[in-house]
C-alpha cells in the first residue's frame, strides 16, 4: 500500500503488517454495506451516550446515487503518528502495548487537534467533538471499544455483518479483503 | 446553536419534561419575506409525539380554508420524530404535509420518506421545517447549524435530480444532505416528487410541484450537533428484536431472473440490499446494480422497492396468499424481510399453516412483456426527472396499454413522433419527457396527472371503456372486465384494491383497503396496508361488510399509520400485530417519557381527528363526497367477478364512522369526539363554522341512490354479462 496516497487502504497481508488489529469492511461479495450507519451511531452511543457526526470513531462515507458506502475507521498504525503528535502523549493519546491499540483518554485530551492532522489517512480517522459544557474540544478515534467485553460496538450491532476485525476475518486469510468497496 | 451534549437537550428551554430524542426546534422559513424564525418542538410534544401529528396540529392552526396547492398560503411542513437518527430501527424516516398537487381535487396530503436528510437536520438542531410563502426567483435553502440561508438557485434550476444533488455536494461538501426536485417539479407537473441523495422520495402528494410553485429547488443541510436517546438498554433490545434482524452477511448476488413471482424471465444483473435511512436494522431497498441509464452511456445503480418490479414485465399481477393480510403469529413475516428476501423458514407447526398459506393466483393482465432494460430506463426517467413512479407504472402505462388494445388511440399520436407503444423505450421516453417539460398540447395535458388528463380527453371514452384483456386465474382464465383507467379515490390509482394493480385479493381485504383510501386524500397504501389477524379471517369472509373485527383492524391500521409517521417508524417494520407496545417502547427509548400503548393510540386518534377537521374545514369533506370518490372502483369486478353492493357498503361505512365517533350522514366528528382526545379548541372552531353535527334522534340510514358509473353500464352491454 502506498501510504503517500492517504485514500488508499491496505490490500494485502503484507501491507496489513503495518497496522494493528482494526475494523475492516468486507468485500461486497461477502456482504454489502447497507448504509444504515449503525456502526457510527452505536459507536457514539457506546462511548458518549450521544450520536452525531463528530462523536464516532467509525465513519460511513455514504455513496450518493450509487448507494455504495465506504466504512472509514482507524487502522491502528504501528508507527502511531497521532500518538507521536500528541503534546500530552501517554496521557491524552495513549497506547496499549498489549493490544496495539492507540486510544484517547478523554479526561486528559486538550483538543488541540494535532493528532487529527497527523493522521496519514484522508479523511482523517480522528475527529474532534465538543467537550462537555461546550468548553473546548476532545479528540475521538476508534479504540476498538477497549475495556468493554466482546467485539467492538460497530461490529456487534452491524445488521449485515459487513465489518469485522482484521485479525478475526477468514476473508483476510483468503485474500478477499479489505476490498475496495467500489470494486464492483 | 445545535445540541452538543445530553444536558443541552435535556435542559433546553421549554423542555419541561426533560425529554431526549428531540432536537428541540422547528425552523420557519418564509420564502416571500426571506425571514427565518424558530419555534419550540416542546410546545407540541409529547402530546403530539412528533412527525405527522405535529404537522397536523400546525397545519390546522395556520393554513386557511380555500388554500390551493400552488397558492402562496400553502405550507410545506416537514418533521422528523424523536426516534430519528438515534439508533432505533426504522426511526430514520420523516414526514411532510401540504395541500397536495397530485390528488384530485387538491386536498391536504401527507407523505413520508427515508434518507439521511432528517438525521442531518436534527444534528443541525431542528426537528422540522415550515416552508411557507413563495420566492420570486429560483432559490435553495442552505442550513448549517444556526445559519439558515435562502440562496439563489439559478444554476441549479433545470438540473435533473442527481445532477442537482451532485452540484450541491460539489459546492458545499459531501457532508451536506439534500432534498431536491427535478425538472418536473420546476414545471409544476402535478405528480412531481422530492428526492433525497439515496433515491428516497416524497412521491404521492405531488409535493415536488408545491416546491416548484414556491421556486424552491433544494434544501441542503449539515449539522455538527448530537442526538441522544434516553434508554440504551431498551434501544439495544429494540435493535435485536424488531422484526428479527438477520445479523448476517448480505452479499451482492448475481441474478439470472427477475419479475413478478411466478412470471420471472431471464436477466443478467447484480443485486444488493441497502437501508433507506440511518439506524435501521433492516435493508429492504433492493439495489439493482450497473443498469442502463436513460442519460448517456454511464451505468447506474437503481433503488427498487415494490412497484418498480412491474416496469420490467407486467403480464400478470402480483400473486398473494391469504396470510399476507391475515397472518398467523407463527408465520407472520414483516414486509421488510420479504423485500430483502430474508423471510424465515415456514413454521409448519402452525395449526393454520394451510389456511394462511392459501395461494391467490394473480390476474393475467398482459399490459406489457418482459424487458429489463426498458424497465431500468423508465425507472431512471422517473428518478431523474423527479416524478412519481407509481403514477407512471400503475396508472399511465397500463392506461396506454389498455387504450391502445381497445383501439381508443386510433388516429391519435398523443403528441409523440414515436408510434404509441408502451413496450417501446423510445415512445415512453418521448411521452414522459413531453409531460415533464410540458411540451405541446399533450405534454401540458398529462403534466396535470392522469385523472385530470383523462377528464379533458373525454371521461367516458378514456376512463370507462372496457379492457378485454384481463383474465382471472381464480376463475380458470375467465375474462373479467376492467376499465382502461385504474383510477380509484381522489384521482389516485388502485393499490391493493382487488382490481388492477395488486388486484387478486379477497373481498374483506379490498373492502378494507378501499375504505382506508376513501377517508384519506391520496393513495394511503404506502403506510396503511391493511392487516388483521388470521383468527378473524373466517368471520370476515362470512360477512365482509359487517365483520366488527375488520372495522377494528381498519382503525388499528390507520392509527398505526399516524404513529409510524410520528414516532417515526416504517410501513415495512410496523405494526407488529403481536407486539402492540413496540412503537410505545420505541418512543420511550428515545425520549425517556413513559409512553404507553393506550396513550400513543389516543395520540393517533387525536391526529386522525385533526386530519379529518382539516379536510372538513378546508376542503368541504363529507360522506357524500367520499362515497362519490370511491364508488366507481367498487363497481369494477374483482378476481372472482364480484363487485360491491351499495347498501352493504354503506352499512360498512356506517360501522366505521361509528367506530370513529363521526356522524353517519355528514361524516363529521361530534364535539364529544374532539373533546375526548383533547381537541376542545378544534371543536369550538368547527362549531363556529357550522361544521359540528348534532346527534340525530334516530339512526340515519338515507343512503340514496349510488353514484352513476358509466363503466357499470358498459358492462351490461357485454355479450357475457352475468349481472
Amino acid at each position: 500500500m502506498a501510504e503517500s496516497d492517504g485514500s488508499a487502504l491496505p490490500a494485502t497481508l503484507d501491507e496489513l503488517a503495518a497496522y494493528g488489529d482494526h475494523v475492516v469492511q468486507y468485500s461486497p461479495d461477502y456482504s454489502l454495506c447497507a448504509g444504515c450507519e449503525t456502526c457510527a451511531i452505536m459507536c457514539g452511543l457506546t462511548h458518549f451516550g450521544v450520536t452525531g457526526p463528530h462523536v464516532s470513531g467509525v465513519h460511513v462515507n455514504l455513496g450518493t446515487r450509487d448507494c455504495i458506502h465506504t466504512i472509514e475507521a482507524c487502522l491502528q498504525c504501528k508507527d502511531r503518528p497521532c500518538y507521536e503528535a500528541c503534546p500530552k502523549k501517554g496521557q491524552a493519546m495513549c497506547y496499549d502495548p498489549d493490544t496495539d491499540v492507540t486510544y484517547v483518554d478523554q479526561g486528559h485530551c486538550i483538543g488541540c487537534g494535532k493528532c487529527m492532522r497527523a493522521c496519514k489517512f484522508e479523511p482523517s480517522r480522528i475527529t474532534l467533538r465538543r467537550a462537555e459544557k461546550r468548553k473546548g474540544w476532545r479528540a475521538v478515534k476508534c479504540d476498538l471499544c477497549r475495556g468493554k467485553e466482546g467485539m467492538p460496538a460497530c461490529i456487534t450491532y452491524c445488521p449485515v455483518r459487513c465489518i469485522g476485525l482484521a485479525s478475526d476475518s477468514v476473508l483476510v486469510e483468503a485474500g478477499m479483503h479489505p476490498a475496495e468497496p467500489n470494486a464492483l | 446553536m445545535p445540541n452538543y451534549t445530553i444536558d443541552d437537550i435535556r435542559d433546553a428551554e421549554g423542555n419541561d419534561q426533560h425529554l431526549l430524542g428531540y432536537s428541540g426546534k422547528i425552523a420557519r422559513i418564509d420564502l416571500t419575506t426571506g425571514e427565518v424564525s424558530l419555534m419550540s418542538t416542546y410546545d407540541y410534544v409529547p402530546k403530539y409525539v412528533g412527525g405527522r401529528m405535529v404537522i397536523n396540529r400546525i397545519f390546522f392552526d395556520e393554513v386557511a380554508p380555500g388554500t390551493g396547492a400552488f397558492d402562496e398560503g400553502n405550507k410545506f411542513i416537514y418533521m422528523s420524530g424523536p426516534t430519528t437518527g438515534v439508533g432505533i430501527p426504522a426511526g430514520g424516516r420523516s414526514a411532510a404535509c401540504a395541500v397536495g398537487a397530485a390528488n384530485s381535487p387538491e386536498q391536504y396530503a401527507w407523505g413520508n420518506i427515508g434518507g439521511w436528510f432528517a438525521t442531518e437536520l436534527k444534528y443541525a438542531g431542528y426537528d422540522g421545517l415550515i416552508v411557507q410563502g413563495k420566492a420570486d426567483e429560483p432559490v435553495h435553502i442552505r442550513i448549517e447549524d444556526d445559519k439558515i440561508e435562502i440562496l439563489p438557485a439559478d444554476d441549479l434550476w433545470g438540473l435533473r435530480v442527481h445532477q442537482a444533488q451532485a452540484a450541491l455536494e460539489e459546492r458545499y461538501g459531501h457532508e451536506f444532505k439534500s432534498m431536491v426536485i427535478g425538472p418536473a417539479g420546476e414545471n409544476l407537473v402535478r405528480i412531481a416528487s422530492i428526492t433525497t441523495g439515496n433515491d428516497c422520495v416524497f412521491a404521492k402528494g405531488g409535493f415536488g410541484a408545491v416546491w416548484g410553485s414556491k421556486k424552491l429547488k433544494a434544501i441542503t443541510v449539515r449539522g455538527s450537533g448530537v442526538l441522544a436517546p434516553a434508554d440504551m438498554e431498551k434501544l439495544e433490545y429494540l435493535r435485536f428484536n424488531m422484526n428479527n434482524p438477520g445479523m448476517r452477511p448480505s452479499p451482492v448476488l448475481h441474478m439470472t431472473e427477475i419479475g413478478v413471482p411466478g412470471a420471472e424471465f431471464p436477466v443478467n444483473y447484480d443485486r444488493g440490499n441497502v437501508a433507506c435511512s440511518p439506524g435501521c436494522n433492516q435493508h429492504c431497498n433492493a439495489l439493482l446494480m450497473d443498469g442502463r441509464s436513460a442519460f448517456g452511456d454511464e451505468r447506474v445503480n437503481h433503488i427498487e422497492k415494490c412497484v418498480s418490479i412491474c416496469t420490467f414485465d407486467y403480464r400478470t399481477d402480483i400473486p398473494t396468499t391469504v396470510g399476507m393480510f391475515w397472518p398467523t403469529k407463527e408465520n407472520y413475516c414483516a414486509p421488510c424481510k420479504l423485500l430483502s428476501r430474508e423471510f424465515p423458514e415456514p413454521d409448519f407447526s402452525d395449526p393454520d399453516f394451510e389456511g394462511q398459506g392459501t395461494p391467490i393466483a394473480p390476474d393475467t393482465l398482459n399490459f406489457w412483456g418482459p424487458d429489463y432494460d426498458r424497465g431500468t430506463i423508465v425507472n431512471d426517467l422517473c428518478n431523474e426527472y423527479g416524478i412519481d413512479k407509481w403514477e407512471v407504472i400503475i396508472f399511465m402505462m397500463p392506461w396506454l396499454a389498455m387504450c391502445k388494445e381497445e383501439g381508443l388511440f386510433d388516429g391519435m399520436d398523443l403528441g409523440c413522433e414515436s408510434p404509441i407503444d408502451v413496450e417501446s423505450e423510445a415512445f415512453l421516453r418521448e411521452f414522459i419527457e413531453n409531460l415533464v417539460y410540458r411540451r405541446g398540447e399533450y405534454g401540458d395535458l398529462f403534466a396535470e396527472g392522469m385523472a385530470r388528463a383523462i377528464r379533458k380527453l373525454g371521461y367516458e371514452r378514456f376512463s370507462e371503456t372496457i379492457y378485454h384483456g384481463r383474465r382471472s386465474q381464480m376463475l380458470g382464465g375467465k375474462r373479467t372486465d376492467l376499465p382502461v383507467s385504474l383510477e380509484a379515490a381522489w384521482g389516485q390509482s388502485v393499490h391493493w384494491q382487488g382490481r388492477g394493480f395488486e388486484g387478486a385479493i379477497e373481498k374483506p381485504t379490498w373492502l378494507a383497503m378501499s375504505l382506508i383510501n376513501m377517508v384519506s386524500t391520496r393513495d394511503a397504501q404506502t403506510v396503511e396496508h391493511f392487516h388483521c389477524k388470521y383468527d378473524y379471517h373466517e368471520a370476515a369472509m362470512a360477512d365482509p361488510y359487517h365483520c366488527p373485527h375488520t372495522i377494528d383492524a381498519i382503525v388499528h391500521t390507520q392509527n398505526a399509520a399516524e404513529i409510524k409517521d410520528s414516532v417515526m417508524s416504517c410501513e415495512w417494520q410496523s405494526p407488529d400485530l403481536w407486539w402492540p407496545t413496540m412503537e410505545a417502547e420505541m418512543y420511550a427509548a428515545a425520549t425517556g417519557y413513559p409512553m404507553t400503548e393506550d396513550e400513543l393510540n389516543d395520540a393517533a386518534y387525536r391526529s386522525k381527528l385533526l386530519f379529518r377537521a382539516i379536510l372538513i374545514r378546508n376542503h368541504g369533506r363529507c360522506r357524500r363526497m367520499e362515497m362519490e370518490s370511491i364508488w366507481r372502483i367498487l363497481c369494477v369486478p374483482d378476481s372472482w367477478n364480484e363487485v360491491a353492493d351499495w347498501q352493504s357498503w354503506n352499512e360498512m361505512v356506517d360501522l366505521y364512522y361509528e367506530a370513529r365517533g363521526w356522524d353517519l350522514e355528514t361524516g363529521w366528528p361530534y364535539r364529544e369526539t374532539y373533546e375526548r382526545y383533547g381537541l376542545a379548541d378544534v371543536a369550538d372552531e368547527m362549531g363556529r363554522l357550522g361544521l359540528l353535527p348534532e346527534r340525530p334522534a334516530e339512526r340515519w340510514r338515507d343512503y340514496g341512490e349510488p353514484p352513476f358509473v358509466q363503466f357499470a353500464e358498459n358492462r351490461k352491454l357485454e355479450p357475457d354479462w352475468e349481472g
